[in-house]
């Protein structure tokens, strides 16, 4: 059941990914996660990609990150093939977790993405006061992680993830650790922030509703991405 | 500043709370160093101090024949017309047998020409009073402080030496009446063994209790300020006669220099052991790091940081924590050698052991000479060793995949 969905943004194509597969030895049994997946999104377009438990979903999207390298299959980050090195330039990623790093401050991690390309400057600096004070954190920009709140740490990683002005947006269950109330407004930040940058966002998530606001919603079962 | 370096940092000395694993592995650094710097300073000080005693009692070269010069007033011109030489002086020493009330002590009976001692050595900063060098003449002596108070004599009091020649004497069954004394003034240099056992009169008077007639033993010869006394040496040797020798005083004493050299240098390995054993103390909680930061390791590869430079991340912390510890470890060793004596007497006098302390330690202070090559090696050492003990866990952290730190427990 390969899936060619349509595009619905007119924008470049940010990610594109051909015939992926991806198995794991388990035991000595060999399980096929991702059996061929095809997938192409484009700059400012919002996807989401639900299914059950263990069905690969975060498989996909390290495999989308170049995290991880597929068995077999192409991907492409706007056309040009990926590669560790345009990573942190080309995209960011939000976790359920959060990750920040707990010795720095709010503002200190939101700029390591940026430390991570270059020694930060003044512009670096402001880009990262904006980002801050755009998810509503301006006030709490010098605590550290241990005195924010579960939304408000998963801000913190959402204007990480866009401080390089990244293409591409991977967010794996962000409102995975969140209450309903703060995890719509987490889910409310992600599309409005990547719509107004143009960044294309791929949305793993469990949940119908916020699957429902993207621009597409895909499936995958059986190690194949399907409409939703 | 390099990402990996500013999280380094951070890590270490984290805003907020105190860095207690940063400050135990620092500390552990420091006192290896603070060791290493103090237990060298004391060793070089004892050579340092070895070496003043030497060269302020007995200049820097000493001028000998197998036997005795013959004709000193010849060799002496020479040595005097050589270039680099400041000055010279005759002597003839010797064990002797000295009475006082009935007390016998066996020191050493040093002659020296009093017109010119002052020339070659500081003998006067030694002697009380000052005068006594002067005022010595061929019936008076100057006695070491610990030899006048072991035999009871005091400044004025008269004592009888008996030479070597006695024996020779007997031998032929002639004779021989000891030579008696006055003692003008007593010599404190602040080595036991010189302190204990030392006797200065004329040169006339070694003389003629060696029965050396015009001969002396040598003649010790002090080198301008910032002449190469190895220099002075090698000129001497090639003008003076064959059975004539000049030796620097470290020839002089080069079995004993190299016995203290190889007792620094086991000083110094053994106790770089406990900057290894410190080194450990980083690596075991810089691995601690690793795991407890394993799921931060894989958010750094999703940003984008390259495995080396992870390692590098974990590499300086560990360097971090060497050039802090050997910093605070350099300021520690300094200040306790600072209040060495305080320390060594309060102990001595708490155990009410001070003069114990000045029998067996030579010195009646504790010296410290920190050589600027013992203080490098300590501190490259140091941190060398210090970092290399960051390398396995930069190797581990290196090694970790981004999906599986992400996903670990």
């Amino acid at each position: 059941m390969s899936n060619a969905s349509p595009l619905i943004s007119n924008g470049p194509v940010a990610l594109e990914a051909s015939g992926i597969r991806k198995s794991y030895l388990s035991g000595d049994r060999r399980i096929e996660v991702l059996r061929g997946v095809d997938v192409a999104i484009r700059a400012g377009e919002s996807v989401s990609i639900r299914g059950e438990s263990g069905s690969g979903k975060s498989t996909l999207l390290n495999l989308l990150a170049g995290l991880d390298a597929p068995d077999a299959g192409a991907l492409a980050w706007a056309g040009e093939p990926a590669h560790a090195k345009r990573r942190a330039l080309f995209l960011g990623m939000v976790f359920q977790s959060f990750y920040l790093i707990p010795e720095i401050d709010a503002l200190a991690n939101v700029l390591m993405a940026a430390r991570m390309v270059r020694a930060p400057g003044v512009a670096e600096r402001a880009r990262a006061k904006e980002l801050i004070a755009r998810v509503g954190l301006a006030e709490r920009a010098t605590h550290l992680p241990a005195q924010l709140s579960g939304g408000e740490r998963q801000r913190v990683a959402v204007a990480r993830a866009l401080m390089n002005s990244p293409k591409l947006l991977l967010a794996d269950e962000p409102t995975g650790n969140l209450d309903e109330h703060t995890g719509d407004a987490v889910i409310e930040l992600l599309l409005s922030l990547c719509r107004e940058t143009q960044t294309a966002l791929v949305l793993v998530t469990h949940n119908a509703v916020y699957a429902q606001k993207t621009n597409r919603q895909l499936f995958l079962r059986e190690g194949m991405l399907s409409h939703g | 500043m390099p990402w990996y370096l500013y999280l380094a940092c951070k890590q270490l000395f984290p805003s907020g709370r105190f860095p207690f694993f940063t400050a135990i592995s620092v500390l552990g650094v420091t006192l290896g160093v603070a060791v290493l710097i103090i237990v060298s300073s004391v060793m070089g000080g004892f050579g340092y101090e070895i070496r003043k005693m030497i060269v302020e009692t007995e200049g820097e070269i000493d001028v000998k024949a197998q036997s005795s010069l013959r004709d000193p007033a010849a060799v002496l011109a020479q040595v005097n017309a050589a270039p680099g030489v400041a000055a010279a002086t005759p002597y003839a020493k010797g064990v002797v047998a000295a009475m006082a009330g009935g007390r016998p002590a066996y020191p050493i009976f040093r002659g020296i020409e009093v017109a010119t001692v002052e020339a070659v050595a500081n003998l006067g900063r030694f002697v009380n009073p000052r005068t006594a060098i002067t005022d010595l003449d061929d019936d008076s002596v100057i006695m070491s402080s610990q030899l006048a108070n072991s035999l009871g004599v005091r400044v004025g009091d008269k004592i009888e030496i008996y030479s070597p020649l006695l024996i020779e004497k007997l031998k032929n069954d002639e004779v021989f009446l000891p030579r008696e004394f006055r003692v003008v003034g007593d010599l404190y240099i602040g080595h036991q063994q010189l302190d204990s056992s030392t006797i200065y009169g004329t040169l006339r008077a070694a003389q003629e209790l060696y029965g050396l007639g015009r001969s002396v033993h040598g003649i010790y010869v002090r080198v301008k300020p910032g002449v190469n006394e190895h220099a002075v040496v090698a000129q001497l040797n090639a003008t003076l006669p064959a059975s004539v020798r000049a030796v620097s005083w470290m020839e002089s004493w080069a079995d004993f220099l190299w016995v203290l050299q190889l007792e620094k240098s086991i000083n110094f390995f053994l106790l770089l052991f406990i900057v290894i054993i410190a080194a450990f103390s980083v690596m075991s909680s810089l691995l601690i790091s690793v795991v407890r930061k394993t799921r931060e390791i894989g958010l750094l590869g999703a940003l984008g940081a390259r495995p080396c430079d992870v390692a590098l991340c974990f590499c300086a912390q560990a360097f971090i924590i060497g050039v802090a510890g050997t910093a605070i470890g350099v300021g520690l060793g300094f200040g306790v050698l600072a209040i060495r004596n305080d320390l060594v007497h309060g102990i001595a006098r708490l155990m009410q052991r001070e003069d114990t302390l000045r029998q067996f330690y030579q010195f009646s202070d504790l010296p410290a000479h920190t050589l600027m090559s013992d203080l490098v090696l300590t501190v490259v050492a140091a941190i060398f060793v210090s970092t290399l003990a960051g390398l396995l866990p930069a190797w581990r952290a290196a090694r970790l995949k981004p999906v599986e730190a992400l996903r670990s427990e």
